[in-house]
């Protein structure tokens, strides 16, 4: 079975002419995108610090966890949204892309440490919470999900590098509407609203 | 505009410049990597503050709990971010011939000031933030604020890439130009 049509319908599908003939939505999408994952970075940091017992420690996990986690997964379903417009405008290409491949590897590990974790210790969590430090066997879990998730930052950003060159840049189309049109309109007449105030 | 462009030449020919210029292709994105992790905590502890403040979350810690909390990581991953935004400057000093970059360091002081203040505020008002200030509309509009500045942040930062998109506006369009 092949991805080959599908992928190819996927890059050539609106959405994804789209963004790729304009100037804005790409960068804005990367924009987007660095927020939603640093914001499912940063929250999931504070429940694996608290179950290290580095920071946070005087309340309970239970109580972090239910604060921060709701956050960490609408960081996250923006992040798989943004990400998923980003992938359309190129889709043959990342799917080849090794950093793109180790980084969704990657993404399945953590997934997967989540899914154990919530499915056995998390479970528990009412009898551990309040301890300063989570049991031996949830502090490797919070350690694996640092590791994993920064590595999955350092692999989403090599992939820009490794699939959009200087060419492809270069060869980007002219913006439909840009500064330049703007700044003379607002330059060669005299603004609106500054007119209309003279008697 | 040709000031800019001057130091950018200069910072490129440094040795130290020369050095990390060498080692670019795993340089750039690992400092990029650890930029984008550091602008993840500090966009954490900012959202925590702002959501304590609105009271949507950690309503069980007080005001003063909250900012001794998630305080010292935000100083911290702002000084990480600090040097690795200078390593990645040394390395492509690109970014000094932006618009992006000087908007986003005007807003990164904005930024820090409001933090600054909203630490010295507490600290030294800390029953009143809980017992009155949180349910005042200016200082829920405050709190709401400093969250947007640092999303600005980010989008500038982002923008440094693509320069272009701010027309003549950007510094080295002009210098393009001209030449």
């Amino acid at each position: 079975m092949s991805l080959t049509p599908l992928l190819t319908a996927l890059q050539n599908s609106g959405v994804a002419v789209a963004i790729r003939n304009s100037l804005y939505y790409f960068p804005m999408l990367e924009a987007i995108h660095v927020i939603a994952l640093g914001l499912v970075f940063g929250t999931i940091m504070i429940v694996d610090l608290r179950m290290l017992g580095i920071a946070g420690t005087q309340r309970s996990y239970v109580r972090i966890s239910s604060d921060v986690l709701r956050w960490t997964w609408g960081a996250f379903g923006l992040a798989v949204l943004t990400g998923a417009l980003m992938f359309t405008t190129n889709a043959r290409v990342y799917v080849d892309n090794t950093f793109f491949r180790i980084k969704f590897a990657l993404m399945a590990l953590a997934g997967l440490n989540m899914l154990v974790f919530q499915l056995t210790l998390a479970r528990t969590a009412e009898e551990w919470g309040e301890a300063g430090k989570a049991p031996p066997r949830a502090r490797i879990a919070a350690t694996l999900s640092l590791l994993l998730w920064l590595a999955v930052i350092f692999m989403g950003r090599s992939v820009g590098f490794t699939t959009t060159g200087q060419a492809a840049k270069l060869s980007a189309p002219p913006p439909n509407v840009d500064f330049n049109s703007f700044l003379e309109s607002s330059s060669s007449s005299s603004a609106p609203p500054a007119s209309s105030a003279q008697p | 505009m040709s000031v800019l462009k001057s130091v950018h030449d200069w910072v490129q020919n440094t040795p130290p410049s020369l050095l990390l210029q060498r080692n670019e292709a795993w340089f750039i994105p690992t400092m990029q990597s650890i930029h984008i992790a550091a602008i993840g905590v500090v966009l954490a502890c900012v959202l925590m503050m702002t959501l304590r403040v609105l009271g949507v979350c950690g309503a069980d810690r007080s005001v003063l709990q909250t900012q001794e909390r998630f305080g010292p990581w935000l100083t911290g991953a702002l000084w990480l971010l600090l040097a690795t935004g200078l390593l990645i400057i040394l390395c492509e000093p690109r970014a000094l011939v932006t618009f992006s970059f000087w908007l986003k360091m005007a807003l990164v002081a904005i930024g820090a000031l409001v933090a600054w203040l909203f630490r010295r505020s507490v600290r030294a008002h800390a029953e009143s933030w809980d017992a009155t200030l949180v349910r005042r509309r200016p200082v829920k509009a405050m709190a709401v604020i400093a969250l947007v500045i640092w999303v600005a942040i980010i989008f500038l930062g982002r923008f440094i890439a693509y320069d272009q998109i701010w027309g003549r506006l950007s510094p080295s369009a002009v210098a393009g130009a001209s030449q």
